[in-house]
């Protein structure tokens, strides 16, 4: 005798239909446990890729070549030169784009103070792939890699009580090792997200920063991808094409970013367990007692002949049923939640805090449709596995003995 | 006559150990049950009838002694295997009425044939003539709880009769009906032996299925003290 499953699912579904208080509450359970995973993994998502966002704009990319040495000991020693045609060898459609600068530790003095920063020379036209590319810039951006002013974050011109417009000097050590000294104009001051790029950044035409350390050469090259996946294959290109220097993904560049990119991947299961935890104890409960009262008829239909795993089928049925209908709601009132967040939940309010994260100033949702179909499956799964053992428990009792209930 | 035989038990005997004192529900029954047979097994509460039907039925397993229904020995099946034998060859009929309360009366009817295997419209015409045979069609698609007792037990024995059982097996059908319902239930059951040649054996108290019964077995202290056959009506 196979299955007579059209039997069981009428079976099923119509018992589900008996007791409609319950298993509404059951149902409701369901759609809310399910809702909220929905709705916050997706705020989990939005969470780690603003954080590995923030940490790849941040002059990182997700690709950086650097000459061996330069991150223990960072100075213009440890350059390396570069052909004006060179170009990443990724496709145009996976390539956000690629940036070479030189970037050195410089001090900047002005009459009321001296700070000592990081000195970048950039070609504006290549930074759309870094914070640099898109911040407020109040007076002038850099026109082009030739610009001889620089761009000041707006707390350390405050630092240094100038201002657009005003003059500095800037003191570092040329490629032969001797300190060079130079005078610039501002041309405008830079608004970052968070006050420590602010400090640490001034910026140069490349061009410029090239001719006062007097050699044609870069400190480093940034790659940008649009998504991650062709990383690994990008990475062992460019290490076979650049032998002798470091190349290294954004992951070894920013260990704590990934470090949280990784906890937020666990933090995403974590959460779904203690709700669907909690949510099985409800389901087992209901679903233990809707079968308990049953005894006598589940027993009938075994003294019938129906076999004991017809029985178990009928039960694991009614849950998975329960569940696939509390799933796809569950769903779809996650995802409206995820819709009604629109562009994200500004959280400027705790921005001290967040900073500490890596995080900018907005949660936006990413709703993965990989996430929801998991979420989706594992409930499923589950809601068959919380049946096992009232299902088990119920064809224990011999026919004869759940008749005589 | 062997070859008539549905179903056969010998030196049959039950135990049950309540509060570790055996309770011997059957010492050694022998007991043979041929085709087209009417009994009515009578005897006092205790007696040991339903463990007896019980045992024919293949719900429940002696202690020592041999069962075989319709030529197949019970003692040697598994419980899936006595659960298919019970689907195949067996009709029940119990006290209290047990449909399934979220199927409409001739779902219930149709619900052993489904098990069974039996392709939706025959399952439908046979349900249907079969209700119509007890004067139930009217009222084939209400579910039992709209139904009277009366009217849930004559569900019932269609659903027991509808796949042509070897052996119809009733336990106090008439336990929760009142005297002319019952009256016209046991009419049901001797038409139904009579024309479509159902065996049936029904465990009673009441004085009416006896009269009913071609044949009487009357237990004692779980042994056959009597065996003889009744004039019928
Ligand atoms: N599951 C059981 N556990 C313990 N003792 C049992 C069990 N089933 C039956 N008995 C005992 O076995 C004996 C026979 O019971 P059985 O139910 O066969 O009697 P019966 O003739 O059908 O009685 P009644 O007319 O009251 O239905 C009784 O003494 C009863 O108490
Ligand atoms: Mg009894």
């Amino acid at each position: 005798m196979v299955l007579p499953l059209k039997l069981l699912f009428q079976l099923s579904v119509r018992n589900i239909f008996r007791h409609k208080r319950r298993n509404g509450m059951l149902l409701a359970a369901i759609v809310v446990a399910v809702g909220a995973v929905v709705c916050t993994s997706s705020l989990i998502r939005g969470f780690q890729y603003d954080m590995a966002d923030a940490a790849v704009a941040n002059l990182t990319g997700h690709v950086k070549i650097l000459a061996p040495g330069y991150l223990d000991d960072p100075n213009i020693g440890k350059s390396f030169e570069l052909a004006e045609t060179w170009r990443p060898d990724v496709a145009d459609e996976e390539l956000a784009g690629w940036a070479a600068r030189v970037r050195v530790p410089a001090v900047i003095m002005s009459e009321r103070g001296t700070r000592g920063v990081q000195f970048v020379g950039i070609d504006p036209a290549q930074e759309h792939i870094s914070f640099i590319g898109s911040v407020a810039v109040e007076g002038e951006h850099l026109a082009d890699a030739s610009d001889g002013r620089i761009l000041v974050g707006r707390a350390l011109a405050e630092q240094l009580e100038t201002g657009a417009g005003r003059r500095l000097v800037i003191i570092t050590q040329g490629h032969d090792g001797l300190n060079r000294e130079s005078g610039f104009r501002i041309a405008g001051l830079y608004d970052a997200e968070g006050t420590g790029l602010e400090k640490m950044f001034v910026f140069t035409g490349v061009d410029t920063l090239q001719k006062m350390v007097g050699a044609d050469v870069y400190t480093e090259i940034s790659i940008r991808l649009r998504r991650d996946p062709v990383l690994f294959q990008l990475k062992a290109s460019l290490v076979e094409f650049f032998t002798g220097l470091d190349v290294l993904n954004w992951q070894e560049l920013e260990p704590q970013a990934a470090a949280m990119f990784v906890f937020a991947d666990s933090a995403f299961f974590i959460w779904y367990f203690i709700m669907m935890g909690a949510l099985v104890f409800g389901l087992v409960n209901t679903l233990v007692t809707s079968v308990m009262e049953r005894v006598r008829e589940l027993g009938m239909l075994r003294a019938l002949g129906m076999r004991s795993r017809g029985v178990v089928a009928q039960v694991v049925l009614e849950s998975s049923v329960l569940m696939l209908i509390g799933v796809a709601i569950g769903i779809a009132t996650g995802w409206l939640a995820v819709l009604s967040m629109g562009d994200g939940i500004d959280l400027t309010q705790w921005a001290e805090g967040i900073e500490a994260f890596g995080m900018r100033g907005k949660l936006v949702p990413v709703p993965l449709a990989d996430d929801i179909v998991l979420i989706g499956l594992m409930s499923v799964v589950l809601g068959v596995v919380a049946s096992l053992y009232p299902a088990l428990r119920i064809v224990r009792i011999k026919p004869l003995e759940a008749l005589r209930r | 006559m062997n070859n008539d035989a549905v179903a056969v038990c010998s030196g049959v005997t039950r135990t049950y150990q309540e509060d570790s004192v055996p309770v011997h529900a059957l010492r050694g029954v022998d007991f043979t049950f041929s085709r087209g047979d009417f009994v009515s097994l009578t005897g006092p509460s205790g007696s040991g009838k339903s463990t007896l039907l019980n045992i024919l039925g293949g719900l429940d397993r002696p202690d020592s002694g041999t069962v075989s229904v319709d030529g197949v020995a019970l003692n040697d099946l598994n419980e899936t295997q006595l659960s298919d034998l019970r689907l195949a060859k067996m009709g029940f009929v119990f006290q209290s009425y047990n449909l399934i309360p979220v199927l409409s009366a001739q779902e219930n009817v149709e619900f052993i044939m489904q098990l069974q295997g039996v392709a939706p419209a025959e399952r439908a015409e046979r349900a249907v003539a079969t209700l119509a045979a007890l004067d139930m069609a009217d009222l084939a698609h209400r579910r039992p709880g709209e139904l009277s007792g009366g009217q849930q037990q004559r569900v019932a024995i269609a659903r027991a009769i509808v796949t042509d059982p070897v052996l119809l097996l009733a336990d106090e059908p008439s336990a929760n009906l009142d005297s002319a319902t019952t009256e016209d239930l046991l009419r049901l059951l001797r038409r139904l032996n009579e024309e479509r040649g159902v065996s049936v054996l029904t465990a009673t108290h009441d004085p009416m299925v006896m009269k009913y019964a071609h044949r009487r077995v009357n237990l004692r202290d779980g042994a056959i003290v009597e065996d003889s056959a009744a004039d019928g009506v």
